[in-house]
């Protein structure tokens, strides 16, 4: 007995270090990017990781939200066009009321192919949606900023364009 | 010393019994059906196809099963067809089921090209001509879909001969039909161009076959071509109590979001049809939401239905009821529970969901045996041997439950049967570090019944065709010798 536990509590601890220096590697670097806590409510997926950009960094304040979406997505196709953008990315959690300003356009993120469309959300700020997926599965992505799409599209792009968040999205989606 | 060697002996022996439990759970090529006041009466391999819906239809004097399938796998993307020698996509089998024991398979009719859900011909509706309003009185019409593209029909008079008559194509989706035999209005799962979501109404007067008639679109407010913002869930598939019920079932979503619909049928047929938000609300007497963690795959209306218990009250002795059965779509439990639900909607703009049921995990350690494990679909027979009394529930790996639905406030499971896996039987996988992780279990994926009492359950993961009947207390409820 004597001899077992502090064996098994020496694991834990081994463990957790492990899952502590893993959860730090896992953070993005860069610096104008601060986590922040999911803000909306349970829904039918698991909630994702957050992340806020302020005026200062990103030129506008820039709110960033992502999570992997498993077997939503049409294996063979993908993402197939804007309307599956408009369903799936997320944007209607930030406002049911959004509106397109143009077409969208493929984008590669992480490795995975899929479209990106920027919208005006209530006439007063903007939001981009992306989708895009590997096999059966999705990644979907919201951002919202005060500042024009272009600006909140390139803010965008530049954390997911970072090593830790892909890597992060990788193993997010099923440790592809 | 002591204490630390019982400690990791307990430690090692829970790890072992884990491990024998997760193992003993699993399939094996040569072990025998699990079952309980259900019986194997008949198999097909279904030319090792992956089966959605099977449709069985009493047919002169031959029962005869049609059977749609999902498109091919990775492995063999079109198989063989040993009839023609042929590579073919899967599309809809045809089998004589006169003798259950012997089933005869009679004819393959090829469906689209493309792997999976992208391929195939999953969904079949059958109806004589004879009760059709304007249809060849000798002819015998089998509605199916074609992969995404298309729905088709065919005359099947000759199950083994079946002639094409008529398609509507230029689709980007099809899924789960319903067709009335007695007026031939068909309400097609469609995805039309220009709606934003992949799957929602064509509203088609089939009453002539050989001249479809479209009457309109469907779907929900924020679908229609133009809207802007948040989508609505897909749907799933519509079931109509037709002319005199007068009302549609429409089940949206699969796992997720899921709701159920109320519709007036009338106003959906007769009312104004052009898309537009007030148009397409007009028909809807109600729309009861889901968790956001559950689908609704099947909605099967059972209106009227005496419930025992309150056979003493002034008011409420027969209730309406819808049961609801979610989809399961991902393997080894990696979502929540889908599962089976009632609801009652005898005030159908107060619809309340009054019980549910799920086949018991830990009762055969189905998260640990792979493939899906939740509900996918119920039989759809009307006819009088089962309805109202029983239902059957395909659960995936754990194969078909027979539910004794008479009090659906309390409804209870009568029976199961989970069939054998064979050579033909398909891998399922998950992705664990980066890697597949397969194993091998039975999908039983669509179920049906016929007239005569017949159970027949279909694979997704390309075991085929099993014809069941019930044995026990399950035959006493239903009233059969």
């Amino acid at each position: 007995m004597m001899r077992s536990w502090p064996v098994i509590v020496a694991m834990f601890l081994a463990l957790g270090g492990l899952s502590a220096v893993a959860g730090y590697e896992m953070a993005p670097q860069a610096t104008q990017w601060r986590e922040i806590d999911w803000p909306f409510p349970r829904d039918g997926w698991p909630a994702g990781r957050a992340f806020r950009c302020g005026v200062a960094e990103c030129g506008a304040e820039v709110e960033v939200y992502l999570r992997p979406k498993l077997g939503f997505c049409n294996c063979d196709s993908g993402v197939a066009d804007d309307d599956e953008v408009d369903r799936v990315s997320d944007v209607d959690m930030i406002s049911p009321r959004f509106v397109p300003l143009k077409a969208g356009d493929v984008v590669d993120v992480a490795e995975m192919r899929g479209r990106i469309r920027a919208y005006d959300l209530d006439g007063t700020r903007t939001a981009v949606g992306i989708a895009v997926s590997h096999r059966c599965d999705l990644m979907a992505v919201a951002a919202q900023g005060g500042a024009d799409a272009a600006r909140v599209q390139r803010a965008t792009l530049r954390l997911l364009e970072s090593r830790e968040i892909g890597a992060w999205m990788a193993a997010a989606m099923e440790g592809r | 010393m002591r204490m630390g060697g019982r400690v990791t002996a307990v430690c090692c022996t829970f790890l072992l019994v884990q491990f024998a439990n997760a193992a003993s759970a699993q399939q094996k090529i040569g072990d025998p059906p699990e079952a309980s006041n259900m019986r194997l009466v008949g198999t097909s391999d279904l030319q090792a196809r992956s089966a959605y819906q099977p449709t069985i239809h009493h047919q002169g004097d031959r029962w005869i099963a049609y059977v749609g399938h999902h498109g091919g796998t990775d492995d063999i993307p079109d198989p063989v067809n040993p009839m023609t020698g042929k590579a073919e996509p899967n599309g809809t089998s045809i089998v004589d089921v006169t003798d259950p024991a012997h089933p005869k398979y009679l004819r393959h009719i090829p469906g689209q090209e493309g792997k999976y859900e992208s391929g195939g011909a999953q969904m079949v509706r059958i109806c004589d001509g004879k009760d059709l309003p304007k249809g060849d009185r000798n002819a015998v019409y089998m509605l199916r879909t074609f992969g995404s593209e298309a729905h088709e029909i065919w005359n099947v008079a000759d199950p083994a001969n079946p002639v094409l008559v008529t398609r509507i194509g230029g689709l980007k989706d099809t899924h789960k039909n319903f067709w009335e035999c007695d007026t031939g209005i068909a309400f097609l799962v469609s995805g039309a161009p220009g709606w934003r979501t992949r799957r929602m109404t064509q509203i088609y007067d089939l009453s002539d076959p050989a001249q479809p008639k479209k009457i309109r679109d469907f779907g929900l407010s924020g679908q229609e071509p133009g809207a802007t913002g948040a989508v609505p869930t897909e749907l799933h598939g519509p079931i109509s109590t037709g002319p005199k019920g007068n009302r549609v079932y429409f089940g949206y979503g699969t796992d997720k979001g899921g709701f159920l619909q109320i519709v007036d049928r009338d106003k959906l047929l007769n009312g104004p049809k052009e898309p537009t938000p007030d148009n397409l609300k007009f028909p809807e007497i109600a729309r009861m939401p889901l968790s956001a963690m559950n689908g609704a795959h099947t909605v099967f209306p059972m209106p009227g239905m005496p419930i025992a218990e309150f056979a003493h009250d002034k008011e409420g002795k027969s209730r309406d009821i819808v049961m609801i059965v979610d989809e399961a779509i991902q393997n080894e439990c990696g979502e929540a529970r889908q599962m089976v639900w009632f609801a009652d909607v005898t005030t159908e703009t107060r619809p309340m969901m009054i019980s549910s049921y799920t086949v018991p995990e830990a009762s055969g350690a189905f998260c640990e045996r792979g493939g899906r494990f939740g509900s996918h679909s119920s039989n759809e027979s009307m006819a009088p041997v089962y309805y109202k009394k029983l239902a059957f529930i395909a659960f995936f790996n754990a194969g078909i439950r027979a539910l004794d639905i008479r009090d659906p406030y309390h409804p209870r499971e009568v029976g199961y049967f989970i069939p054998s896996i064979t050579a033909a039987t398909d891998k399922r996988c998950v992705t664990i570090d980066g890697r597949d992780r397969c194993k091998v279990a039975i999908q039983t994926n669509n179920v049906e019944t016929d007239a005569r009492g017949y159970i027949y359950a279909v694979d997704r993961a390309n075991t085929g065709l099993h014809i069941l009947e019930l044995t026990g207390a399950a035959r006493a409820v239903a009233g059969l010798p």
